[in-house]
């Protein structure tokens, strides 16, 4: 009762920077990954962690992040981002990609009254969706204003213990 | 049967025609443009082999005049029929935007009137993907009358079977309100547009330039309009989500929602309940975390996900059995209710409430949120939404109060007196009109002025309002609150409360229907 | 003199680092309960708590005076100690325990005060024959005076604000032309950040070593040197890594600038622990800029190479007990790292992560040492710092201990949020530190990449997040649906739907 099917169809995970992974035969002895057979187990240890044995090596890994397909995975506690695309989708990427316009700019304002707490970036600074950039204090409590994007600070238009109004511009985030 | 006999041979003729309208050429056409064909969507929704098509060799209706291209193409741009997914009947329609921009004309509009008929009559979830240029203009009023057939067949069957939209192409003038009448709306991101009016008359009448997608992309709808209920980023996706969705649903309002087999049963107390919710009932967390602690490992299934983010909502398994959550999001806009999070709150307990699934509250809301804007846009109509939707939900209906339960928030979120079968509290739990500092400004005005030192008493006063009026006890001792519970237990407390509430069934007085203030 | 109960006004690791001395000298150790982390790993090892917690004020507990103070007095608490941070090097502090009778781990209110403000400290030291860098006499009033005393050290200088510390109101001047904007916006963020505008300049020394000196007084007029910490790799001023001792000192000037140390500790008659940082230029030119008189986070890698702890020996001294070693007896022996493991994100410019950490796993060794403040399922919060630990490991020399580090960061396992553990793996295994030719510049301009990666890492995310993305799929294909069961509705409810 398959209605997608995994096993036969190769998938690519895919790097923000675009390099490509393609794995296949996953959960089989014949694992490919770029054409190349390789031999990886995965482990739970008895301490809840997880790692993957390599080459006699192994490797601290560890899932911070997922999103439908989009995950973020740490290998020996350094993050790395990849979408997991079946050829199809990757064709359809690329064709997005291509008709993508260029280093929008995107606002990050006040959704209400308050004061800030703390400012969490500087210019210049990677941010990712859902990213924790500044924390603004309203009706008592502190909230987190989140990246709306994944991108990279250009200008912070405020400072901490600045109140502000509803809608006041906090910061610009180019993608 | 004679299969070289002429009968036989147009058979196979008209199939091998078919096959090739829907060949190669075809998906080559959709792929580059980063969609699947009307076909391959059906594919990967239905089970292996189970769909059957009906209507394939439709013609298109011929038009009034010679305005336009003529079309001799099958099924006049939609694929309409019936399968399984997941074992379990559903019927599909698929506009086909090979055909005419899967433009609809009178008998593109007759064959979806005519699969929604059916999966009424049948009493199975219809499910329709979009990908149309609209209306076809060389028909003109024809296919105006034909939308206008299937709202209403929409209209008809909600609330008896679920309908779900997926946009996968354009939708796009009249297009749009069939969608948003259906009870869930997917999108896929970049590919699918929904608008009432487009870019180009945007431009025409007001002068602005929109592009499509800021007009009306996925992402506007998900985060801005709410139209969008689920988006992902590609088809693919798109319809695994559309699977994963109908496992939450029954198949009519008859049935009850369906179990899962291999479900979580374990009802061990969850310590980290107790780290996730600060004490300080000015400091935010994520609900989501208590939400994932409460269901079933892995199941819980997110609704509007990036629309109204001060309340969380989505569908659960509780051993196994689907269950609707509304919980307040204490990490956005401190929990307050808006206009955004009523609306989206109300339209998801009505779909819970016609669909026989039980409804779980978790409750950490300091009010709605004040400002003249909410005022000005109607809070108080919109709230209104709300506290109709929980009060009229016949469905079993349990609360968890966390923390913060203040004023008309209080009562709206599901309390004790307004319909709540089962409302459990936390130690935590502030129950009272307002805030402890709200409240010892009015109570103690004067005292506060004459006072040496004002900032300490309202402190030690705020802290006296607490001890005494703002606790779970008071409400638990005038039975307001069944019961103070541990918040390590809260999984297996809803569970047996769910158990209890199976056969829970109200009668409510006879009438066309009430008048929710829309 | 002796005490019998002590109040530890801090937090985190050095809470818990505090104890254990306390333990091992027979006093009796009380904690402070804040409503910020009311759990904390931190508060089950003082022999009593004392809850802040109950009601929200308004001054964050650590730095709320009379509240500490009115607590150790309901408590009959004989001492505090103040950790780093917070009231440490709080002259007002210190004052408020001698009024009120209460021993404070650290040296007197006066000479916290002396040596907390720039002008005096370096009055100090000139007097005491210290090496000093060039500049003005006390604050420049204005840009005229600024460039006067600029033009006649010569370019580039720096302009400092006199209550500054932690690189805020700083600013180099590279040319004459420059000089009155920058005074401009040194005094503006001085004032901001301090409430107190003044500035001085003096002579900006490039690409300097930040050298430190850990030294002891007592009230009795004794006075030893533990020999240098190595802290140039910094960070936006913050310090990271640490070492003891510096491959930049050989004896001869190890000798000469610990005695310079001693003197800036006997021209304030200093007593208990502090430390006197130097600035070492590229021709092995020191300077002293400055000194702390509270207990140092790093100060691990000294214990580690003396053999001495240190926070005994401060409350020792802090009690007028005469020091119970003299320069002599003080061998350094072998060499110590130290790793400042925090909750942030190197790859996003060292912001802090916040989250829970689910599981923390150290490496085991003789020579590793780790002082943490935090277990399993702390949560790592935006009121405190960001530390998760510090590792601390050893070597018979520089290049073993180097080693030594980087094997144990690599068994440093730490669920949940992201560490710096990549960027120590990366600057250990930078060539330039590991010669030794590295300053305060290092990270800026030595530095590649700011986390280390193995060259199949990535493959091996990849490897990962397909893995765990089809066995969601194929749990999700697998979970089937009983239909049958949705249909099975009791009569009751059943006759009743159907009306």
């Amino acid at each position: 009762m398959k209605n997608i099917q995994h096993k036969e169809t190769e998938f690519i995970a895919l790097t923000p920077k675009n390099t490509r992974y393609k794995i296949k035969n996953l959960f089989t002895d014949s694992l490919k990954i770029n054409h190349k057979k390789l031999d990886i187990q995965i482990f739970d240890d008895e301490n809840g962690f997880t790692y993957l044995l390599y080459k006699n090596k192994k490797y601290h890994a560890e899932i911070i992040e997922k999103n439908q397909n989009k995950y973020i995975v740490l290998i020996n506690g350094v993050s790395y981002t990849f979408t997991i695309e079946t050829p199809f989708s990757y064709q359809r990427k690329k064709y997005l990609d291509k008709q993508k316009p260029k280093n929008k700019v995107e606002v990050v304002q006040a959704p209400m009254p308050g004061k800030i707490i703390d400012v969490l970036v500087e210019p210049g600074a990677e941010v990712k969706t859902g990213e924790a950039v500044i924390i603004l204090e309203a009706m008592k409590m502190q909230n987190e204003i989140v990246s709306p994007v994944d991108g990279k600070i250009v200008k912070v238009y405020v400072r901490q213990n600045d109140i502000v109004n509803k809608d006041d511009l906090f910061l610009e985030i180019a993608r | 049967m004679d299969i070289n006999g002429k009968l036989y041979r147009k058979f196979l003729e008209r199939n091998a025609a078919y096959e090739q309208q829907n060949g190669k050429d075809a998906a080559k056409k959709q792929h580059s443009k980063g969609k699947l064909t009307a076909r391959e969507r059906i594919e990967l929704l239905f089970d292996a082999g189970t769909f059957d098509e009906i209507d394939a060799f439709t013609r298109t209706a011929p038009a009034e005049s010679n305005f336009g291209k003529v079309v001799t193409a099958y099924g006049d741009g939609v694929i309409i029929g019936h399968g399984k997914i997941k074992g379990r009947t559903a019927f599909i329609y698929s506009q086909d935007f090979n055909v005419m921009g899967g433009s609809l004309g009178s008998v593109h509009a007759s064959k979806i009137a005519k699969i929604q008929d059916m999966a009424l009559k049948m009493g199975a979830p219809i499910i329709g993907i979009i990908d149309s240029g609209g209306a076809r203009i060389q028909e003109g009023v024809a296919s105006l009358a034909g939308y206008a057939g299937i709202f209403r067949r929409n209209v008809f069957s909600s609330g008896v079977i679920p309908q779900i939209s997926v946009i996968m192409g354009p939708a796009a003038g009249g297009a749009v309100y069939s969608p948003s009448i259906t009870d869930f709306v997917f999108m896929t991101n970049k590919t699918s547009h929904m608008f009432v009016t487009g870019p180009n008359v945007v431009k025409e009448v007001l002068n602005e330039d929109v592009s499509f997608d800021e007009l009306g992309g996925a992402e506007v709808h998900m985060k801005k309009s709410g139209v969008a209920n689920f988006v992902y980023e590609d088809e693919e996706n798109t319809l695994r989500g559309v699977i994963k969705l109908l496992s939450y649903l029954p198949s009519n309002n008859m049935e009850n929602p369906p179990a899962i087999e291999a479900c979580d049963t374990n009802i061990e107390p969850a310590p980290q309940m107790l780290e996730i919710v600060p004490d300080d009932p000015n400091k935010p967390y994520d609900i989501k975390e208590v939400i994932r602690l409460l269901v079933d490992k892995d199941t819980f299934f997110e609704y509007a996900e990036n629309y109204a983010q001060n309340i969380v909502v989505g569908f659960g398994r509780l051993k196994g059995r689907t269950i609707g959550i509304i919980a307040n999001q204490p990490k956005v806009l401190a929990g307050t209710l808006d206009i955004n999070s009523s609306t989206k709150a109300a339209r998801f307990i009505r779909f819970c409430d016609s669909f026989n699934i039980p409804i779980l509250t978790l409750e950490d809301v300091p009010g709605f949120l004040p400002g003249i804007d909410q005022e000005h846009n109607g809070i108080i109509r919109h709230g209104a939404k709300l506290l109709y939707a929980y009060a009229d939900a016949t469905v079993p209906k349990v609360t968890v109060i966390l923390r913060k339960s203040y004023g008309g928030a209080y009562c709206v979120m599901n309390s004790k007196n307004l319909g709540g079968d089962f409302n459990f509290a936390w130690p935590t739990a502030e129950i009272a009109v307002m805030g402890p500092e709200g409240a010892v400004s009015i109570l103690y005005r004067k005292e506060l002025i004459e006072s040496e030192d004002p900032a300490k008493l309202k402190k030690e006063l705020a802290k006296r309002y607490r001890e005494e009026i703002a606790n779970p006890y008071v409400a638990d001792e005038k039975g307001f609150i069944d019961e103070v519970i541990d918040p390590a237990v809260t999984r297996r407390k809803i569970i047996y409360a769910f158990e209890a509430l199976e056969n829970k069934h109200v009668t409510s007085p006879s009438r066309k229907h009430g008048n929710i203030p829309l | 003199m002796k005490i019998k109960s002590l109040m530890i006004a801090n937090r985190g690791e050095i809470a818990i680092r505090i104890c254990h001395t306390a333990k091992k000298m027979g006093i009796k150790t009380y904690g402070i309960k804040t409503s910020k982390e009311p759990n904390a790993y931190y508060l089950s090892f003082p022999d009593e708590i004392i809850d802040f917690s109950d009601d929200i004020e308004d001054i964050p507990e650590f730095l709320d005076v009379e509240r500490l103070i009115n607590a150790a007095k309901a408590h009959k608490i004989e001492a505090i100690h103040p950790g780093y941070g917070f009231l440490a090097e709080s002259p007002y502090f210190a004052n408020r325990c001698e009024e009120e009778k209460i021993l404070f781990i650290g040296p007197s209110a006066d000479i916290i005060h002396k040596m907390g403000n720039k002008t005096i400290a370096k009055q100090l030291a000139k007097k005491y024959n210290v090496p000093l860098l060039k500049g003005s006499q006390g604050n420049v009033k204005n840009p005229e005076e600024a460039r006067k005393i600029a033009k006649s050290i010569g370019y580039p200088v720096i302009l400092k604000a006199a209550a500054g510390g932690g690189g805020r109101g700083m600013r180099i001047v590279e040319k004459d032309d420059q000089l009155e904007k920058m005074f401009r916006l040194a005094t503006s963020e001085a004032e901001k950040a301090f409430n107190d505008g003044s500035v001085f300049i003096e002579k900006y020394v490039r690409n300097p070593r930040h050298i430190e000196f850990q030294v002891f007084g007592d009230q009795h007029g004794n006075y030893i040197h533990l020999g240098e910490r190595e802290c140039s790799v910094q960070r936006k001023h913050q310090k990271l890594l640490e070492e003891a001792p510096s491959s930049a000192l050989d004896e001869k000037l190890r000798t000469e600038m610990g005695e310079a140390a001693i003197r800036i500790a006997q021209s304030v008659k200093y007593y208990t622990a502090g430390t006197v940082e130097f600035l070492l230029d590229q021709d092995r030119n020191y300077y002293f800029m400055e000194m702390n008189t509270r207990i140092q986070v790093e100060h691990p890698v000294t214990e580690l190479v003396t053999g001495l702890d240190l926070i005994e020996l401060q409350i020792l001294t802090a009690l007028g007990e005469k020091l119970p070693i003299g320069q002599s007896d003080i061998k350094l022996t072998g060499w110590a790292i130290e790793c400042r493991i925090n909750a942030e994100d190197v790859q996003a410019g060292f912001s802090p992560f916040l989250g829970t950490i689910e599981k923390i796993q150290y490496p085991k060794s003789k020579n590793i040492r780790i002082d943490s403040g935090i277990t399993d399922k702390s949560v790592v919060t935006p009121y405190f710092d960001s530390m998760v630990a510090k590792l601390i490991v050893t070597g018979e020399d520089r290049e073993k201990a180097i080693a030594n580090t980087f094997n144990a960061l690599q068994k440093f396992w730490v669920k949940g949020i992201k560490t710096t553990i990549p960027f120590h793996k990366a600057v250990l295994s930078n060539e330039k530190f590991k010669k030794g030719d590295f300053n305060t510049s290092f990270i800026e301009t030595e530095m590649e990449s700011l986390f280390y990666q193995g060259g199949d890492d990535e493959m091996l995310g990849a490897f990962l997040a397909t893995f765990d993305f089809l066995a969601t799929l194929e749990t999700e294909d697998s979970r089937t649906v009983d239909f049958e069961k949705g249909r099975n509705i009791s009569p009751w409810v059943l006759n009743k739907r159907l009306k």
